[in-house]
């Protein structure tokens, strides 16, 4: 019973949550039943991932291979649990438990009813079983499917929010992601009709033999990937979409949008680059370069707008188009430390992100207002709440001992290796101005006069969320081991280097 | 010359994949109306899906459906029919949905246009 159970567990992670989501909208009227079975799928997803992670751990990076219904791999379809997937799984399991847990009694005011609240958490939980399905998946068109099925559970939830505004973002973002979505599906075409296979192992080893012959085809797959997946990812001069989708959504929606959606697609593309064109390809059409180039770009415009932003959530959505950037830069850098450090700094920021937004969106809450100058005092007033807010702003500056510094250090290591000084300065002044956009925030909150309004900390379940996100960036801070390890061993898997 | 035109002229479909292509995310990007968005996605779409569909065609080809009499003829590559008829269902669940918030939309600022909509937007704001 318990081989069955193990030989079937990768396709469970991802099958569960999305069969959980299709059984709640039924059960609507015990809204406390849906809430608790949200939560509870979510824990035992983060166990069977941290299981998942420990085994590939123990076994030093050997792959667990699930074939779909027993066909195997040229026929069939692939969930490939390596390094990668194992690292991506844990992410996705252990932030979207706290983030569950934030909206549990928590919806009524931002999403509406039991109703509406229960449509949330199907959206919800499709997005967090689609996620899980990114970080496994082996075939292309299963890519496209996942994606797909992530743009519009996204949509949803941006939607999720009554008026106008949020209709306005959730449009502006389901054309531009379904314009990229058909860039991606193009560049599957392309991939298929000079390999005739969709796995993707199966895909590389056939363009290996025939690339030569098809230099356009290969370049036109390569960039339709790119700008596809840049959209849906908004690298930067593709982000327009981002800051109005991530600001309206409501706080649990634009947590997971803002910590993992943006990164699930990142996967997806780090899986189809280096899975399918492999490495010596990238580097004969040069993309390492395009990936530096773009991604500094991106940090320094996505930095440089946030500062422009008074609004704390649109604040903090730009940042997450500098930090796509951070991510975007570390895989073009190719080597170990590069590729390990940004999967660790992608890592990081899931955690980060989805706390800050959701700190803020418990300041929002609580005191109505939404400009960054007008949390005067809240610091005292909300002690968890901003605490929790200060370690994440911390963390995503680079602080020693918060969890950003490791991936960054890494980063800086990787571009230092491969001699590009002007890589490394940009992270540098990244991380600057990322400690300019946000410690105003802190020192208005604990160093200005608090006014007389009665200003609380969230529920229970809400500080609890917090809390748990808080000690995860200590704690990935202090002790990085496991999750750096398995990091580096995605890295070397990435790069096929033994 | 000659030749590059025989090919192009053999490989029709995928030229007009292109052209479809092109016209479809020309609409989305420069048209305000969102209807007219959304057309132009699903311009878009058909375009790729001609594109797979071309790439498993053969000329003188039957459907991959086996029979003992003429299982020697060459038959089409069900594959990206089968992939296309997915990809279909999808483009129906997005022009749905896009279709939910338009409506929304209209019922709040009583117009399509993306442009007038920031306008009324801004003038509310300035008020």
């Amino acid at each position: 019973m318990t081989a069955v159970i193990k030989t079937h567990l990768p396709v469970f992670v991802v099958a569960a949550p999305l069969f959980v989501s299709f059984l709640l909208s039924p059960m609507a009227r015990r809204f406390g039943w849906v809430q608790s079975l949200v939560v509870g799928v979510q824990g035992l997803g983060l166990l069977l991932a941290v299981y998942l992670a420990g085994m590939i751990l123990k076994s030093s990076g050997v792959p667990i291979i699930y074939s779909m219904g027993g066909w195997p791999a040229p026929w069939g379809i692939e969930l490939w649990t390596g390094s990668l997937g194992a690292f991506f799984l844990l992410v996705v399991a252990g932030v979207t438990l706290p983030i569950s847990l934030y909206a549990v009694n928590n919806l009524s005011d931002e999403v509406g009813d039991a109703t509406r609240s229960t449509r949330f958490f199907v959206l919800y939980l499709l997005l967090a079983g689609v996620l899980a399905g990114m970080a496994l998946t082996n075939d292309l068109f299963n890519i496209f499917v996942l994606v797909e099925v992530a743009t519009i559970s996204c949509c949803g939830l941006v939607s999720a929010r009554r008026g106008p505004n949020a209709a306005k973002a959730a449009f502006n973002y389901l054309i531009l992601a379904t314009l990229g979505s058909g860039l991606i599906l193009g560049g599957i075409g392309l991939v298929y009709m000079i390999t005739g296979n969709l796995n993707m192992g199966f895909a590389g080893i056939a363009l290996n033999g025939v690339w030569q012959d098809y230099p356009h085809v290969v370049w036109m797959a390569m960039s339709f990937f790119l700008v596809g997946f840049g959209v849906k990812a908004a690298l930067f001069p593709l982000h327009v979409w981002l800051p109005d989708a991530h600001s309206t959504a409501p706080t649990p929606a634009s947590a997971i949008l803002s910590g993992l959606a943006v990164k699930g697609y990142i996967i997806c593309l780090v899986k189809i680059l280096f899975g399918v064109f492999e490495v010596h390809l990238l580097d004969v059409f040069r993309l390492d370069q395009i990936l530096v180039l773009l991604g500094m770009l991106a940090i320094l415009a996505g930095s440089i707008l946030a500062l422009a932003q008074g609004e704390l959530k649109r604040r903090l959505a730009f940042s997450t188009v500098a930090q796509v950037g951070y991510i975007v830069l570390g895989f073009g850098l190719m080597n170990i430390k590069g590729v390990a450090g940004t999967l660790f700094y992608l890592a990081s920021h899931a955690v980060i992100k989805s706390t800050l937004f959701l700190a803020a969106g418990a300041l929002i809450s609580a005191t109505g207002k939404t400009h960054v100058k007008d949390f005067a005092g809240v610091g005292r007033k909300m002690p968890i709440t901003m605490g929790v807010f200060s370690i994440a702003s911390l963390g995503l500056v680079g602080i020693p001992l918060f969890s950003g510094f490791v991936g960054k250090w890494y980063l800086l290591l990787g571009s230092l290796e491969v001699g590009n000084l002007t890589a490394a300065g940009v992270i540098g002044i990244g991380s600057v101005l990322c400690a300019i956009y946000l410690f105003p925030i802190i020192r208005t909150a604990y160093f200005e006069p608090a006014p007389e309004d009665d200003w609380q900390d969230p529920g229970v379940p809400q500080r609890l969320a917090l809390v748990m996100l808080g000690i995860a960036v200590i704690g990935l801070g202090v002790l990085p081991g496991p999750l750096l390890q398995l990091a580096q061993k995605a890295a070397a898997d990435l790069l096929i280097i033994p | 010359m000659k030749i590059l035109l025989g090919k192009v002229l053999i490989n029709y479909p995928y030229f007009a994949a292109v052209i479809l292509f092109a016209i479809g995310s020309a609409t989305v990007l420069t048209r305000s109306n969102l209807f007219k968005k959304l057309i132009g996605i699903n311009i878009m779409e058909s375009a790729i899906f001609l594109m797979f569909i071309a790439a498993g065609s053969r000329r003188d080809g039957v459907v991959p459906i086996l029979h003992m009499d003429d299982s020697l003829r060459p038959y089409i590559n069900p594959l990206p029919s089968a992939l296309m008829l997915t990809g279909i269902v999808v483009s129906v669940s997005v022009t749905a949905f896009a279709l939910a918030l338009i409506v929304r939309l209209y019922r709040f600022y009583g117009t399509t246009d993306a442009k007038r909509m920031s306008d009324i937007r801004n003038g509310v704001a300035k008020e």
